[in-house]
């Protein structure tokens, strides 16, 4: 090799090497002299912090039905700053939006960095918008709230705002553990905003709520309420189902009502619960606080007569009169014929202080602790500013607002042997797997006896007496024992502030069976047309909704069916032998007449032979029936003996010897079943006149 | 001027110096793979990266398209909506009290097994057995 040639070539090298130093010098300026500059450059451009919303808890009813689901959706938004023509934009978005093009456009100049442009789109309009590829324009998901049930127990649930805040019900009262915490999410994205990695920050997911509620007795409360409305033409109204054993809130229906995925667009009176909020004077409902407190002091009988004075009478300077004038009247009769005079009587034997602690220990002039938001506590004034006229007054129901759910509690204290539940709504709550605990100031609290369990039972068995005997036979239930007191109050007339004659408050609330009570339920119907009795409109929705609850329970009946209704129950169906004599039953009814048709009796075999081919039914025998005895005149000895070997458990209320029984004799009830005796001396039974 | 023939002259390799270069060669060839490796395991990283967020976005879909079915369930479940259908389309009425009876009968496992479809006798004919007894028939 000459040595030009390698004085070229070691040029070349030089200048190779030269270059691959300067390569490297600037890798090594890169990496070690600007390496914060360009990472923390290369973080701006691929890192993104992305807002995480919590998934809003679900709300289900006590079968784990949903009655309120969250789903995430699309909300657009823009940084105003990266749109070259904001008119433009505005257009564009306005057609698929539907929006005036004036209004997308003052968003769109509000902000330079963010401005919302439309929140929880329909996925279509999404679409359409993300299809334009407007260049400024982004999307967030959001968690939408939606009612699966719609007008489905609205007042229990409840209803958020846009931004998922709790605004009524359910939903506001545990607003704090069901919202769940947002968190955070450090994403990382390429030029073409494609991630490909993330760093989680851990969301907080809402608690779910179970609630005590079933959604099919809802329905069939607010059914019957709503057909109730279109019957009698109310302004509003209010059904409740309790179980009376523990408080439980099978069903609260509300009239009117409102659809919560669309809360905005009802009137505020439609989003009131009236069950807990409404005040009202209860009426002749309210007497049986006042017999409760006097049989729980001994200073009457239910065989005691009191005078009614042919319906009036005078307390302190002021006549009160009876609905219709009554002579003279058992305790059970005045309850059962709501006598005013006659509760008047009692009360006042009873004295206004002992009277107002039972009034306070039913407790009404508080909050019955309810766990929904906005319950009234009742007006209910001190003793010391009661009236002469008081102690008469809130005897018959007057100068005293209640709410329904506090009557509710009262009614099933007694028929659960004097022991008061907090009523409440919510079962449980859930975050997963882990049961949280209830709610804060609402926990559960251990249930006050305010009554002797022989009180209670006295009770029950004189508002049997309403069903059966008195102003509630409307009331009266085909195939279980029943027992309630109606009530019609006045409203007061704002234009004369005195008792309006036309507006009224008709109510019933009762439960059922009558031994061992499975539902507690309060009818309430606010100034009804024409009919306004509680015994004439509110009497028969209780039987209705009683009906379909008691046999949507599957609570064993104790009394039998009506025999035209057994005949309609067994048609169909492929009867045994032994059933053949049912086919002599004529139904007495001009309603069932008209249910099982006609020209049924000419049809009758063809159309079983037809339904027993296409759709057999099975017959079944009622499941551990016990025929009850007749244990009239018996002692108390012979009384249990015959219980016990049946298998039933008596309960005995006074003494001496058998005067009647409840369930009657005759009818079936399962093993373990109460049956209540009431004893006492026949040469008592005319018991005594009281002026 | 007198020539000197060294063409005789061998260069030869010291075995040291060839085992030196052996090793260099190794060692370099050993960095280089380090660092293609490197660089390939970063950028599978980076694709693995991209299908994982392929795939949280599926899930996320499949999340959302759950929560909607659910919701759809829930409310075609309606009891307000099955009650219209009930009386409207099908033309049924309330029963009366008595006519429900609620029977204590097998699970609903025990009924499934026994309505199980088995392999129908005629191809494209599907027929539902008696049971699991009797259900040769």
């Amino acid at each position: 090799m000459d040595q030009a040639l390698r004085r070229r070539l070691l040029i070349v090298a030089i200048l190779v090497a030269a270059w691959v130093a300067a390569v490297l010098l600037r890798l090594a300026y890169l990496q070690l002299v600007c390496y914060q500059e360009y990472l923390a450059r290369a973080q701006r451009q691929q890192q993104h912090v992305v807002e995480v919303a919590p998934k809003r808890g679900e709300i289900y009813d006590r079968n784990m039905h949903p009655l309120a689901m969250s789903i995430p959706v699309d909300s657009c938004f823009a940084v105003p700053s990266e749109i070259a023509d904001q008119d433009l934009a505005a257009r564009l978005l306005s057609g698929v939006l539907g929006i005036p093009r004036e209004a997308i456009a003052a968003r769109l100049a509000s902000s330079r960095s963010f401005a919302w442009v439309a929140r929880k789109l329909p996925p279509e309009k999404a679409q359409a918008i993300a299809a334009l590829n407007l260049k400024g324009i982004y999307f967030q998901k959001e968690s939408q709230r939606f009612y699966p049930k719609r007008e489905l127990a609205a007042h229990v649930i409840g209803y958020v705002d846009i931004d998922g805040n709790g605004l009524g019900g359910i939903e506001y009262e545990l607003d704090s553990q069901i919202h769940g915490k947002p968190g955070r999410m450090l994403v990382l994205e390429d030029a073409r905003r494609r991630w490909f990695a993330r760093t989680d920050q851990t969301v907080d997911a809402g608690a779910n709520a179970v609630l005590t509620l079933d959604e099919k007795i809802q329905y069939i409360a607010e059914k019957e309420l709503l057909a109730a409305i279109e019957g009698t033409h109310a302004l509003a109204g209010t059904v409740v189902v309790e179980n009376p054993n523990d408080g439980e809130i099978y069903a609260m229906a509300n009239w009117p009502r409102f659809n919560p995925n669309a809360a905005g667009d009802s009137p505020a009176e439609a989003r009131i619960d009236r069950a807990i909020s409404a005040l009202c004077e209860p009426g002749s409902t309210f007497k049986l606080i006042t017999l409760s407190a006097a049989f729980e002091e001994r200073i009457t009988r239910p065989e005691e007569v009191f005078d009614c004075q042919n319906g009036a009478v005078y307390i302190a300077g002021h006549r009160i009169r009876d609905h219709r004038p009554f002579g003279l009247l058992t305790v059970a009769g005045i309850l059962a014929h709501s006598s005013d005079v006659g509760a008047i009587k009692i009360a006042l034997r009873l004295g206004a202080p002992k009277f107002y602690e039972y009034i306070r220990a039913f407790g009404f002039g508080a909050p019955s602790g309810v766990d929904l938001p906005g319950e009234s506590k009742g007006l209910l004034r001190p003793l010391e500013n009661w009236t002469p006229i008081s102690v008469g007054s809130i005897a018959m129901g007057q100068e005293i607002g209640v709410t329904p759910i506090q009557l509710l509690s009262a009614v099933s204290a007694i028929a659960d042997g004097g022991l008061l539940y907090r009523p409440h709504v919510v079962k449980e709550l859930r975050r997963g797997s882990q049961f949280l605990a209830p709610a804060g100031a609402r926990a559960a609290s251990e249930p006050r006896q305010v009554l002797r369990p022989q009180t209670a039972a006295t009770l029950r068995h004189l508002m049997e007496g309403v069903i059966l005997d008195g102003t509630g036979k409307l009331a009266r239930l085909d195939g279980w024992t029943a027992a309630g007191k109606t009530g019609t109050a006045q409203k007061i007339d704002p234009t004369t502030g005195r008792y309006s004659r036309t507006q009224l408050i008709a109510s019933f609330t009762g439960f059922a069976p009558l031994n061992q009570p499975a539902v507690a339920i309060i009818v309430s119907l606010d100034s009804p047309v024409g009919l306004h009795e509680g015994g004439q409109v509110a009497a028969p929705v209780f039987k209705r909704v009683a009906e379909q609850v008691l046999a949507y329970l599957d609570v064993p009946r104790d009394v039998p069916l009506k025999l035209q209704l057994q005949r309609a129950a067994l048609r169909g169906r492929a009867v045994d032998p032994g059933t053949e004599e049912l086919e002599d039953f004529t139904p007495a009814d001009p309603e069932t007449e008209a249910l099982l048709g006609k020209d049924e009796t000419a049809t009758r075999g063809s159309v079983e032979q037809t339904e027993s081919v296409s759709a057999p039914t099975v017959a079944v025998a009622e499941e551990g029936g016990v025929p009850i005895p007749a244990l009239t005149g018996k002692t108390m000895r012979e009384v249990t003996e015959e219980c016990l070997r049946l298998g039933l458990e008596p309960v005995l209320v006074g003494t001496g010897v058998a005067l009647d029984q409840t369930p009657a004799a005759g009818a079936g009830m399962r093993r373990g079943s109460k049956i209540t005796v009431r004893f006492g001396s026949p040469a008592r039974g005319g018991g005594r006149a009281h002026q | 001027m007198k020539r000197i023939d060294n063409s005789r002259l061998v260069c030869v390799l010291a075995p040291s110096r060839l085992r030196d270069l052996a090793r260099w060669a190794g060692l370099g060839t050993l960095c280089l793979c380090v660092a293609l490796s490197y660089v390939w395991q970063h950028f599978h990283c980076i694709q693995l990266g991209y299908e994982l967020e392929d795939l949280k976005a599926r899930q996320a879909q499949a999340l959302v398209l759950n929560s909607e079915l659910r919701l759809e369930i829930a409310g075609m479940r309606n009891p307000g909506r099955l009650d219209q259908i009930a009386r409207v389309q099908l033309g049924l009425t309330q029963p009366v009290p008595g006519q429900v009876e609620f029977v204590n009968g097998p699970s609903g496992a025990e009924v499934a097994a026994y309505r199980i479809p088995r392999t129908p006798a005629v191809p494209g004919q599907a027929r539902l057995l008696d049971g699991p007894s009797g259900g040769s028939q």
